[in-house]
């Protein structure tokens, strides 16, 4: 029996990843679970596991390509005695005992695999997209599940050279409008003419050069930037805080933390002071729908925190902030990070943020202009912190002072309420009964 | 005379297919001659099939309708039939929209050839007229539309003036006292409803389990209970194995697949077991033509062959062998062969078997959606709760929706019922638009009508029909 090896559904929004790593090759033998290629989407890399125990018979990528969800990856020859995995496995009625045999026998499913799983089984019948395109036979026709677009708009696709079952439908059922495929042939067609609006010079003339392709993180990190640049009227608030307090607290509690398994840092503990500021000034945990002229105001602390890692710039997210302690913060984003930088980040753990954290104070710095990552409406950027004079009754004390940067969008936030919401945070982590005052979650 | 600036079609085959296409065709500016031995455009449709045992389906509906007067106060005699008048009115309906097609055909400027056509190349007819001369055209595109014809039983040789075909019946000769419909589709079910009401005493034998092979067996099952006062018997899973010609009957020998071989005697049979392509004596071998395994034309989206000037619809390309989707594939062909980017690619076509009751079903069928293991839900309005079949004592009717659990779209629509065929239009087109079953839901409709019965089916979905109470759904 052979088991086709497909791209699984991998998160809201993303249809294509591009193969990293190719770890097989054809007449390999693999073992469940074995993971057989790495993938990378533009929120996350992740590995492509065999369902099965077998031999691979066919591998369709290649490094480099990029491939679309359901698209055939491999195909396996499944071992004797081996029986595919249930392709039914949610319909209990249908279980046989050798299905629940065969589950037992297979590690358990991670949850971010658990979506593929699904979404592979329920649609046999609907052929693949880019194969049999013209299928020049007259079949009979079988209903099936026909595109979900009106006679019209199936016709206005063709007219404009666009497969319509590349268009994703933005209405009830995901019913595709007219209006989706006009933005999906503008949207192919700027994609497409983007290249040329630059022209550069040919930097070979002065030297050697070398090219290298934009992996997807940075074409995406490419094009946020861009449009957060372009379409966010952004202000830049600076401030800075005494900190010696914080740095006397951190060194005192920071091994009772170790030995819960993560790191006391600054960015834990901004994570912590932020999210309640978010909850006194929930403007900052909001977004805008323009089309709607609404503001969508979140009563969920979501936190998103920069990391740097060697693909480059990656912003995985800390859920309900302000529900947790320090020591979990701490351990959390201590994981996160890890995983981040090691490849095992989840792409729905890079999902619903709703502020963001970039602390560049390991590198170094005094000040440094953070853009807001869109949707969202503000960031807070740390740079490093100093020991530095400071002017008292008692006339000149060192203390440490740690440089704070916030931008947010002027669209939704005036500069009063940023350099507000800036000194809150300051005046917390001089003086953190401070947070007493006011905020808690409270709705 | 062919204007030389114009490019130039001609179609071969003026049925609903072809008149369809010729028709589109000329109104795109095209050069067009449309080829068929009728007066008229109208084909089998028009001339033999859908319009004559429609007419003749609505007398019989009348006299029905007269005897199911009588239980609520109304009482009329017997009918007399005079055959000649019945004749005569059938033909003259046929003859108004035949001659209306003419006409409309003659104000599009088409040249309609009166005989029959056959390929010399991939351009060029031979044309043979009824007048009996013959000419010889080249054209920049052809389009083939030279529809299907009965099948006769294979195993029988017996050629006898009581076997019939669907024509025969339609011509109604004579009313049989007693008649045996070969064939549980729709026209032996249909053909065979008309001469019971007139009068014969009606046996259905069919060789599958079922009658209506195909459709889905509870719409089928109300059908068969209800029709039960029209059928002396239907006999399943049987076959016809002999026929002999007796003096004043046919006697008939059946080959059940279980039991006992039986015999029973017959004035007339009508032999209805399907239709296939009519493709030979047209010359297609002088063409670079394409057959699919079944005999029947291939074709790409936009109904062109494997001769690239070539063009091909309705039932020479493949089932369903229904005149709407050949008026489709002839809109669709003609408007590819004038430059547009059309395809054939339907989300729908819909079904109509004009029994009494009627069923009419669309898109995805219960049955296929099991053959293809596809998860759906189905919703069920019976007609018991609708206020409009209470009046007109037809409660038996069911009117179902196929949907998607996932997107709530409707996949397909299935009713059994009086004018379940005028209902399925909405179903056709809630699938053309992708309508989820939401959609349907909050449509009003106009009360009191059966079309209600979509509306609540989809309000059944939810669990919240008002006039058909069913447990909420469960949560997926």
């Amino acid at each position: 029996m052979i088991e086709e090896i497909k791209l699984p559904e991998i998160s809201e929004n993303i249809d294509t990843a591009v193969v990293i790593k190719v770890f097989i090759s054809e007449g390999d033998f693999v073992e469940p679970e074995q993971a057989i290629a790495e993938m990378e989407t533009e929120k996350a890399v992740f590995e492509i596991p065999s369902p099965v125990k077998g031999k691979i018979t066919e591998i369709h990528i290649e490094e480099g390509q990029e491939i679309k969800v359901d698209q055939l990856i491999a195909k396996v020859e499944i071992a004797e005695g081996e029986a595919a995995p249930p392709k039914t496995e949610k319909k209990p009625a249908e279980k046989t005992p050798s299905d629940d045999d065969k589950k037992e026998a297979k590690p358990e499913k991670k949850e971010a695999e658990a979506t593929p799983e699904e979404k592979q089984s329920p649609e046999p019948a609907s052929a693949p997209v880019s194969e049999e395109a013209k299928p020049e036979i007259s079949k009979e026709i079988t209903p099936g599940k026909p595109v979900p677009a009106a006679p019209s708009v199936r016709r206005l696709a063709r007219e404009l050279g666009v497969d319509i079952r590349n268009v994703p439908g933005s209405g009830p059922g995901g019913r595709i409008s007219a209006e989706d495929v006009k933005n999906f042939t503008k949207r192919t067609l700027s994609t497409e003419s983007q290249a040329p609006v630059q022209t550069l010079p040919d930097f070979s003339k002065w030297g050697k050069i070398k090219r290298e392709l934009m992996s997807n993180v940075r074409k995406i990190t490419a094009e946020h930037t861009a449009s957060s640049w372009a379409t966010i009227p952004q202000v830049t608030q600076f401030d800075q805080a005494d900190v010696t307090e914080v740095e006397r607290f951190r060194k005192k509690y920071g091994k009772k933390v170790a030995s819960a398994g993560g790191k006391l840092t600054v960015t834990s503990i901004l994570l912590k002071v932020t999210a309640e500021a978010l909850n006194v000034f929930p403007r900052f945990n909001a977004s805008l729908d323009l089309q709607q002229k609404e503001i969508i105001y979140k009563s969920y602390i979501n936190i998103g925190v920069a990391v740097d890692t060697d693909r480059g710039l990656l912003v995985p997210v800390i859920r309900d902030v302000d529900q947790k302690n320090l020591i979990q913060l701490s351990v959390e984003l201590t994981d996160l990070a890890e995983r981040t930088r090691n490849k095992k980040v989840k792409p729905d753990e890079m999902e619903g943020g709703n502020f963001t954290i970039s602390n560049l104070g390991g590198i170094g710095g005094t000040y440094f202009t953070p853009i807001v990552y869109a949707p969202q409406v503000a960031i807070l950027g740390i740079a490093r912190s100093s020991w530095q004079p400071v002017v008292t009754e008692n006339g000149f004390e060192s203390r440490l002072i740690l440089p704070l940067m916030l931008t947010y969008d002027h669209r939704i936030i005036d500069g009063a309420d940023g350099a507000r919401f800036l000194k809150w945070i300051v005046e917390v982590l001089e003086n953190p009964f401070r947070s007493f005052l006011e905020g808690g979650r409270t709705w | 005379m062919v204007n030389e600036n114009k490019s130039s079609v001609a179609v071969v085959g003026a049925g609903p297919g072809g008149y369809a296409a010729a028709f589109l065709a000329s109104d795109l500016g095209l050069n067009v001659t449309l080829i068929d031995p009728e007066d008229n455009p109208g084909g089998v449709c028009l001339y033999r099939g859908c319009i004559p045992s429609k007419i003749l389906l609505h007398l019989v509906k009348i006299i029905q309708m007269a005897r199911e007067a009588d239980a609520l106060g109304i009482h009329y005699d017997e009918p007399r039939l005079e055959l000649d008048k019945i004749r005569s009115s059938k033909e003259q309906i046929v003859q108004q929209v035949t001659s209306g097609l003419g006409f409309l055909s003659k104000k599009r400027k088409i040249k309609y050839l009166q005989g029959k056509a056959s390929f010399l190349d991939s351009n060029t007819l031979q044309i043979k007229l009824n007048a009996g001369k013959e000419e010889k055209q080249s054209f920049d595109h052809i389009i083939l539309a030279t529809g299907s014809e009965a099948v006769s039983l294979p195993n029988i040789k017996l050629q006898s003036s009581k076997i019939w075909n669907s024509t025969d019946a339609l011509n109604l000769k004579n009313i049989p006292s007693s008649l045996l419909v070969v064939g549980g589709g729709y026209i032996g079910l249909e053909l065979g409803t008309v001469y019971s009401q007139l009068g014969s005493k009606v046996t259905v034998v069919e060789m599958m389990p079922g009658i209506l092979p195909g459709v889905d067996r509870d719409l089928v099952g109300i059908y068969t209970k209800h029709s039960e006062r029209y059928f002396e018997n239907i006999l399943v899973k049987t076959k016809v194995a002999n026929i002999q010609e007796e003096s004043h009957s046919l006697k008939v020998a059946f080959d059940p697949e279980s039991g006992q071989a039986n015999e029973g005697n017959y004035e007339a049979v009508l032999v209805s077991i399907g239709r296939e392509p009519i493709t030979n004596d047209i010359g297609l071998e002088n063409t670079k033509i394409e057959f699919t395994e079944k005999g029947y034309i291939k074709v790409n989206e936009q109904r062109q062959t494997d001769d690239s000037v070539i063009y091909a619809i309705g039932d020479i390309t493949g089932p369903p062998l229904l005149a709407h989707k050949a008026t489709h594939e002839g809109r669709v062909a003609a408007e590819a062969i004038a430059g547009q980017k059309s395809a054939f690619e339907p989300a729908a076509i819909p079904a109509v078997e004009y029994t009494d009751p009627e069923i009419a079903y669309c898109g995805l069928s219960e049955t296929q959606a099991k053959e293809n293991q596809q998860k759906i839900e189905v919703a069920k309005f019976p007609w018991g709760a609708s206020g409009r079949a209470a009046t007109l004592g037809r409660t038996e009717g069911l009117t179902k929706l196929i949907i998607d659990p996932k997107s709530e779209r409707i996949l397909g629509v299935g009713i059994v019922g009086q004018d379940a065929g005028e209902l399925i239009a909405e179903g056709a087109l809630a699938l053309e638009m992708a309508a989820v079953a939401k959609d349907l839901g909050m449509t009003i409709h106009p009360h009191p009508t059966l079309s209600e019965t979509l509306m609540e089916a989809a309000e059944v979905f939810y669990g919240q029909s008002t006039h058909y109470f069913r447990s909420k759904r469960k949560k997926r």
